[in-house]
């Protein structure tokens, strides 16, 4: 490995990273967090005039912090920087492995760097079709499929099922009105019914009434974590408990770039303020309504949050233990919960 | 741990001494079947192996003494073993090794209290027969596989390739003064670089081959004192393959310095950064308010909980324990000197104990593949309660814990620690008064007849639990853990559901 004296604080003064990271975002509404993070530093080592090893791996750590700590929820994103970095660390260590001639010539391995960067986005775009394409098989003729939260992945693989077939199937679509991606959801449904799929929208609370009716549930998901729980829209968990009660199978469809190395005990572990149990004994609940909104602005804004922004209800997250998950559908395949530590491990080992 | 290592150590030193005074005697008797002994000596044959083949003509002679020696100790108790064969069916199998078997039941058996070496070569010529009928009874039950190896508590009979500090490390192993099986890993890698700094590759032979072979002796001693543990037997796969590797044509001096390297990276890479990696993770689980639960004794979970403690986090502990060992107890005792708000509860307690735990802390003597927990025995139970009230359970456990065995029950794979652990000296005393409780025809009745005027002792409790026909005590010390009950385990990779525990040995064995 090429020494190199440590950079300073800032290696890169004149780039946006979280600047580049929202318009990556926002240019392409297929992109998730974690891909766009991993464009963005593609991105930022292309622009930068880094020359040797350990100041890529500076300049990539400093670039992760500043990123993570302008969103309120960097789970998802974290995932897709931590990627990166170890993907980087290990080809940056073994210049040799990758045939490019001498390895002393850091000009080369940058840009091959570069390139193979972008490759990891194309891939990591394609993995969603995979994905459809794995899922598909699971729906059944006549099935009844219910389904939560604005997930583009599970939109697509609906999508995709009711495009490719002849089958028939109906979706139970949860939307919470509150919930900040009821939007997508919306989208996602009258995209369906565009489809000919019949769907019925319930709120959280009508779960589990039309849970006799249900004949498996999908979910999508903003974190996979090291023990095969999921980290996603807040009432996913109770859904899981709810189908594990009736013994509905409970899927979970999610891009492989989304594991996170990341381990929860409970939904009080999760590495993010969420402020979601308020007790109070006063009536007023303006305080936190107040905040709930302008969480809500800025999330859509482009503007910079500080770290310490807290999630409320309307866009906070939960964990859904592994025991109440039946399958992981990825673009590796369709993984038990057990066996996402395993791939895990393949990657940070 | 030192300070006890030289205790026992001179303590021990009696005892060959007093063999070599028993021998002789027996010469004489023995003399006889010492010529039908032919395929029994056969069995010695390891050690005898290990002698080099090129010697003097007076160091033969002196070699060959010793030998003649070491076949008439294991003579002497070869020689009831036919009988033994046929009052033992169960053992049928087991008893094939018997010659080599036999002496250590003769010498452990007769000892009325642990942790006396010393005694222990007293009463060996009529002890035998008796004994190996009470053997045959208790065998009758789920763990009776497990007494085919009465532990052993002198040095007496040990090979003469012994190093004395495995000697010394033996008897501590046997009386628990080194316990815990990363403690006892260690323990024994560091006897081991006393053995190779003061070893000379005999004339004739190469270090490689000769080496591992010397080793064969010392690890049977150790095993024979107690049976080894997960981590042992992994350190031991590791250290003959670094010593096979060896290359023949390094000068022994630096082969040697090679190995004594070796083994201290691995105790520095496998253990003490491990424990440190481990420890920083655990603690990051350690939240302010938290009540910790943790059963028996682990030196990573005391090590996590004071450097949480250090950190300035406000929790407190709750120990359970249980008899015999009693770990818990030094446990809590240093966690409380350290300041952490501390309850020790006894296992009898643990329902109790559980409602006001918010977390559980295990350690772990070894992970099996299948994801299951094989620790102190009293664990499951707690880990159970534990799951019962859905709280999380945390395994901190060292990679080289990890197996790839699988347990699918306790009984198959365990380890029984001698039945008179089970009453201390003091319950022993309380059981005393019970004394004409006891049926006229049990054995220790008729013996206490014939020595009335002796005052009964604490330790005749022992003979009278031998003796009766209906009950038997048994100790095991181990449990297995299911996989459903353990919500994560802590190892220096990070941490990982059980599942991962075979991917993890895989990896950590690999590199």
């Amino acid at each position: 490995m090429n020494a190199a004296p440590s950079t300073s604080e800032n290696p890169l003064p004149n780039f946006d990273i979280v600047g580049v990271y929202r318009r990556i975002l926002n240019d392409d509404s297929e992109l998730t967090m974690p891909v766009a993070a991993i464009e963005a530093l593609v991105e930022a080592i292309a622009e930068s005039s880094v020359s040797t090893v350990a100041e890529t791996l500076a300049l990539l750590e400093h670039l992760t912090k500043v990123l993570k700590n302008s969103i309120a929820n960097p789970i998802s994103l974290s995932a897709g920087t931590d990627l990166f970095q170890r993907y980087l660390i290990t080809t940056l260590n073994r210049p040799g492995a990758l045939n490019l001639g001498p390895s002393d010539d850091f000009k080369i391995i940058r840009n091959h760097l570069i390139s193979n960067g972008n490759i990891f986005v194309e891939r990591a775009k394609q993995s969603r079709e995979k994905i459809a394409s794995f899922g598909t098989s699971f729906i059944r003729e006549g099935a009844t499929i219910l389904t939560n939260g604005g997930s583009r992945v599970v939109g697509a693989l609906l999508r995709r099922a009711a495009e490719s077939s002849t089958m028939r199937f109906k979706v139970i679509y949860v939307i919470s009105p509150t919930s900040t991606d009821a939007e997508g959801g919306r989208k996602t449904v009258a995209d369906l019914r565009a489809h000919n799929v019949p769907v019925a929208v319930i709120p959280d609370s009508a779960v589990a009434f039309s849970l006799g009716k249900v004949d498996m549930v999908i979910v999508g998901a903003e974190g996979v974590v090291e023990n095969g729980g999921i980290i996603s829209r807040l009432g996913t968990y109770q859904i899981g408990l709810l189908a594990k009660s009736k013994g509905k199978p409970f899927y979970v469809v999610a891009e492989s770039h989304k594991f996170v190395r990341l381990y929860l005990l409970n939904q009080f572990d999760l590495p993010i303020d969420q402020r979601i149990l308020e007790f109070s004994i006063t009536d007023d609940e303006n305080a936190t309504e107040d905040e709930g909104v302008a969480d809500l602005n800025s999330g859509s804004s482009t503007s910079n949050k500080p770290k310490n922004s807290v999630l409320t209800a309307t866009n906070a997250v939960d964990f859904t233990p592994p025991d109440l998950i039946s399958g992981i559908i990825t673009e590796s395949g369709v993984l038990t919960p057990s066996a996402v530590s395993e791939e895990l491990i393949k990657i940070w080992f | 741990m030192s300070e006890s290592a030289t205790k026992e150590a001179t303590s021990a030193s009696e005892v060959p001494i007093k063999t070599q005074d028993v021998q002789p005697t027996q010469a004489a008797s023995d003399s006889k079947e010492s010529k039908q002994s032919g395929s029994d000596a056969k069995n010695t044959k390891p050690t005898e192996g290990d002698a080099p083949k090129k010697l003097s003509p007076a160091e033969l002679k002196k070699q060959k003494a010793a030998e003649k020696q070491a076949r008439r100790a294991q003579q002497k108790a070869a020689g009831p073993a036919p009988s033994q064969q046929a009052s033992q069916s169960k053992e049928g199998q087991k008893q094939q090794k018997g010659p080599k078997q036999g002496p250590k039941e003769d010498k452990s058996r007769p000892l009325p209290v642990r942790r006396r070496p010393s005694q222990s070569n007293a009463p060996i010529s009529q002890a035998p027969r008796k004994e190996s009928k009470i053997e045959a009874r208790q065998v009758g039950l789920f763990f009776g596989h497990l007494y085919s190896q009465p532990r052993k508590h002198s040095m007496a009979g040990a090979s003469k390739d012994v190093h004395p500090a495995i000697l010394a490390l033996g008897l501590q192993y046997s009386s628990y003064t080194i316990c815990g099986s990363t403690a006892r890993m260690v323990a024994m890698l560091l006897a081991f670089k006393a053995l190779i700094a003061s070893y000379q590759t005999p004339v004739g032979t190469s270090l490689s081959r000769h080496l591992i072979q010397l080793l064969g002796p010392q690890i049977e001693y150790l095993r024979d004192c107690r049976p080894y543990s997960i981590t042992m037997g992994n350190a031991i796969r590791w250290l003959k393959d670094i010593i096979v590797k060896t290359d023949p044509s390094t000068p022994e001096a630096d082969a040697k310095r090679d190995l004594l390297e070796e083994i201290d990276m691995f105790i520095r890479e496998r253990v003490t950064a491990a424990d440190k990696l481990i420890r920083e993770l655990a603690v990051t689980k350690i939240l302010p308010g938290d009540v910790i639960l943790t059963y028996a004794s682990s030196s990573i979970v005391e090590q996590t909980l004071l450097q949480a403690h250090h950190a300035g986090i406000n929790f407190s502990v709750i120990v359970v324990d249980s008899k015999p060992l009693f770990e818990g107890r030094t446990l809590a005792r240093k966690l409380a000197n350290a300041g952490i708000k501390v309850r020790y509860f006894l296992i009898t307690g643990a329902s109790h104990a559980i409602k006001d735990a918010s977390k559980v802390f295990l350690g772990a003597h070894a992970m099996m593949s299948n994801g299951r927990l094989y620790s102190r025995v009293g664990t499951a139970l707690v880990s159970m309660l534990a799951n019962a009230q859905s709280l999380p359970v945390i395994v901190l456990c060292e990679s080289v814990k990890f197996t790839e065995k699988v347990a699918l029950d306790s009984i198959v794979g365990n380890e029984v620690a001698p039945a008179e652990e089970l009453l201390s000296e003091a319950e022993r005393q309380n059981l005393l008064p019970l004394k004409n409780l006891l049926p006229k025809s049990h054995p220790a009745n008729a013996e206490e007849n014939n020595t009335e005027g002796a005052a009964s002792a604490p330790s005749d409790v022992l003979k009278w639990i031998d003796g009766s026909k209906n009950l038997h005590h048994l100790q095991v010390l181990y449990d297995v853990t299911p996989a459903e009950y353990i919500d994560m385990i802590i190892t220096e990779y990070g941490s990982l559901p059980p599942s991962s525990v075979p991917v993890v040995h895989r990896l950590s064995t690999n590199t």
